[in-house]
């Protein structure tokens, strides 16, 4: 048991003690989660390769207020972007919500305020999608006190996309919370926008919860850095028929850390997932993503790609779990990593588990290496070796970035990628 | 423009050019023909300077530098232009961009202004109607699933884009109907302003009925064992290559 979340158990019980918090029914089993989990060490497999050394060291410090923190709203910018942003900072609420153009069927609401039919949302929604094993995530379930309620009625297709754009700053502690139900044939997109480099501690839960023929365009931005820590993870329950297409960007920071969560809980249900890191100098990430086909005829099209460049390490643990009644599953996870330097780690592992006997499942994880006909023919138009090495690599993610399927999002994105890119060093 | 003397290049340890010579003046166009694995292929891949092809000896003047002590991109950078018998696909590197880094890379080193994006653009839509490409492939990856004859078409235009003062088009012509040959052959014609040279390697004396060589060069067994004029080209495809082949026996006995 850390120190650190002994101070979160006593935090949150006490508040929890006190408060008239609606919720507090359901905390209060996080909490008896969080109180009998043992905290993670190198052996535990979840953890093995992501050390929690710096949250441990987080305990016994007082975390800063973040009142008047001042935001530059040009860092999170997208030019172009036909979106509704919800800004957090620090895990408070900056945007006036009843100023906010909000598309018609589409209902936005706060945790700590919820109208009724956003109680029932909350009901679906909240710790139902997110599976009890993420110890970070119960801890979200008790410090989270205030979070966004979106619910898209059912049939309504919304054209704008949703953005909930969460900042962190010097010396803060915070939790965010997203709960979204996409109700019947609705389609909706979300965008979760995560960004900041101070030294902090961030961590921030999605459930997503997709109705029958439902779709949801999905995006979660995390553009953290330096010694941010930031622990979360998106969750998705796939409805009959649903459709999600999903595409994860990390840029690690001292710790990152997101799991990700699909479960096809009806039938023919589809998931495209795509995840690119893009990581240099001490930068840390890992992700862990689990898709369970609990009923048959689903399908899931997984893709992660990274660049590991520096000091840097990525871990990446993708898991299918195709249970006994899970038929005519069609699963495909493949990773792909690109290690720039000596110094820098990669550690993967692809895991399928098949209970089900008429499926087809293919996995596998590489570590690529340059294509060297390619380079020659780029060396042979005149194009410099370091350039090539660039342009090569870089073709390697880019690969995931063409299939957003929102412009906006790629023409902000793209040059940004490459940035970064371009200021790792080949070696 | 190049002076190739008594060049002898080896793969893996294995012989293939045995003292090749061929000498290029400003404008001229060579074809070069001859049997399947004469070295055709090798002695594009030896002057562009591909990895794994070891000079043993001989060399190459070009443009009056020593090209064999020069870089792949360096090469390029002097105006040396390789179209590839089998273009190489990068996927995730779109044409466009790869062709935009290309030009400016090459006019840099030609000491001319890099082009702007809108400039670079009105050139390479320009390439691609010439070549009856259309411009979506401007879009994808390069060579990215295209088809045998649109690798050809694409890599005439980024000839026609690059403007090199020397072309060596390695089987241009191979795999392609009788309508992608002509644009093809259009295409490299348009390009012949009297400076510029060509080495048009090719299996078929087809595509010299649309591109007129000034010399026809028939290399076998790493060497150039004739030469002459268009005509030559005509009696090589009435009598094939037949007579070479007991010639190369003749000379390796
Ligand atoms: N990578 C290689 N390794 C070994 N031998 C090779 C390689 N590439 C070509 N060769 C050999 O070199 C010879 C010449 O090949 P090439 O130049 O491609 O001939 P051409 O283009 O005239 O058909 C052939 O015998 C071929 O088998
Ligand atoms: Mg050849």
């Amino acid at each position: 048991m850390s120190q650190w979340l002994n101070q979160v158990i006593d935090r949150a019980s006490s508040r929890m003690a006190s408060g008239d918090d609606w919720l507090n029914p359901v905390r209060s089993n996080a909490l008896h989660q969080l109180q009998t989990q043992a905290w993670p060490g190198r052996r535990t497999e979840a953890w093995r390769y992501t050390s929690l050394h710096p949250v441990e060291a987080l305990a016994g410090r007082a975390a800063n207020e973040s009142v008047n923190v001042s935001i530059d709203s040009d860092s999170f910018a997208v030019p172009g972007l036909d979106s509704v942003d919800i800004l957090f900072v620090n895990g408070e609420l900056r945007t006036e919500l009843a100023q906010l153009d909000v598309p018609a069927g589409v209902h936005i609401s706060l945790l700590s305020a919820p109208g009724d039919a956003a109680r029932t949302v909350v009901g679906q929604v909240f710790t139902q999608v997110k599976p009890e094993r993420h110890l970070f995530g119960l801890v979200n379930d008790v410090m989270a006190t205030e979070g966004l309620i979106v619910d898209v009625d059912a049939g309504v297709k919304v054209t704008r996309a949703i953005r909930v754009i969460n900042l962190v700053t010097d010396g803060t502690e915070s939790h965010n919370r997203v709960l979204v139900r996409v109700g019947d044939e609705a389609e909706v997109t979300v965008i979760e926008h995560g960004a900041g480099s101070a030294a902090s501690m961030n961590t921030a839960f999605a459930e997503y919860q997709l109705g029958t023929k439902a779709k949801l365009e999905h995006y979660r931005f995390a553009l953290h850095g330096g010694d941010a820590i930031h622990i979360g993870g998106s969750h998705f329950k796939m409805g009959e028929s649903s459709n999600l297409n999903s595409t994860l960007v990390g840029y690690g920071s001292q710790l990152s850390r997101l799991d990700v969560d699909i479960e096809h809980a009806a039938e023919h249900a589809y998931a495209k997932f795509n995840n690119i890191y893009l990581l240099a100098e001490n930068e840390h990430f890992d992700l862990h993503s689990t898709i369970e086909h609990a009923m048959p005829n689903g399908t899931t099209e997984e893709n992660a790609r990274g660049i590991v460049g520096d000091n840097a390490k990525a871990v990446f643990n993708g898991r299918i779990h195709i249970h006994r009644d899970a038929q005519k599953t069609l699963a495909e996870l493949n990773n792909r990593n690109l290690l720039l330097s000596r110094r820098g780690q990669i550690n993967t592992k692809p895991e399928l588990e098949i209970y089900a006997d008429d499926v087809q499942c293919a996995h596998g994880a590489t570590v690529a290496e340059i294509d060297d006909e390619a380079l020659y023919y780029m060396l042979t138009r005149g194009i410099s070796r370091s350039k090539a090495l660039v342009m090569l690599n870089f073709g390697f993610i880019q690969e995931l970035v063409e299939q957003m399927p929102n412009e906006a999002l790629r023409n902000w994105l793209q040059p940004q990628l490459r940035e970064r890119f371009v200021n790792m060093e080949v070696k | 423009m190049i002076h190739i003397k008594d060049l002898r290049a080896s793969i893996e340890g294995k012989e293939i050019l045995k003292g090749l010579n061929l000498d290029i003046k400003p404008g001229e166009v060579h074809a070069i023909m001859g049997p399947n694995g004469a070295g055709k292929s090798t002695l594009g891949y030896v002057l562009s300077g591909r990895d794994g092809y070891e000079v043993e000896g001989g060399s190459v003047e070009f443009k009056g530098q020593d090209l064999l002590d020069m870089e792949v991109e360096d090469r390029a950078q002097a105006g040396l232009f390789l179209a590839f018998q089998y273009p190489v696909e990068i996927p995730g590197v779109s044409n466009m961009e790869f062709m935009k880094e290309s030009v400016n890379a090459i006019r840099l080193a030609r000491g001319e202004e890099a082009l702007s994006a809108t400039d670079f653009l009105k050139k390479a839509k320009a390439a691609c109607q010439q070549v009856d490409l259309p411009l979506a492939f401007l879009k994808r990856g390069v060579n990215e699933g295209f088809s045998g004859g649109e690798k050809k078409r694409n890599e005439i235009m980024q000839m026609i884009l690059l403007e090199p003062s020397l072309c060596i088009l390695d089987e241009s012509d191979s795999g392609l109907d009788v309508d992608a040959l002509q644009v093809v052959a259009n295409g490299v014609n348009s390009q012949r302003d009297g400076k510029r040279s060509f080495i048009v390697v090719t299996h078929y004396q087809r595509l010299l009925d649309y591109i007129e060589p000034d010399y026809v060069h028939i290399l076998a067994d790493g060497k150039i064992v004739k030469s002459g004029d268009a005509s030559l080209a005509k009696e090589v495809e009435k009598t094939g290559y037949a007579w070479l082949g007991a010639k190369a026996e003749e000379a390796d006995a």
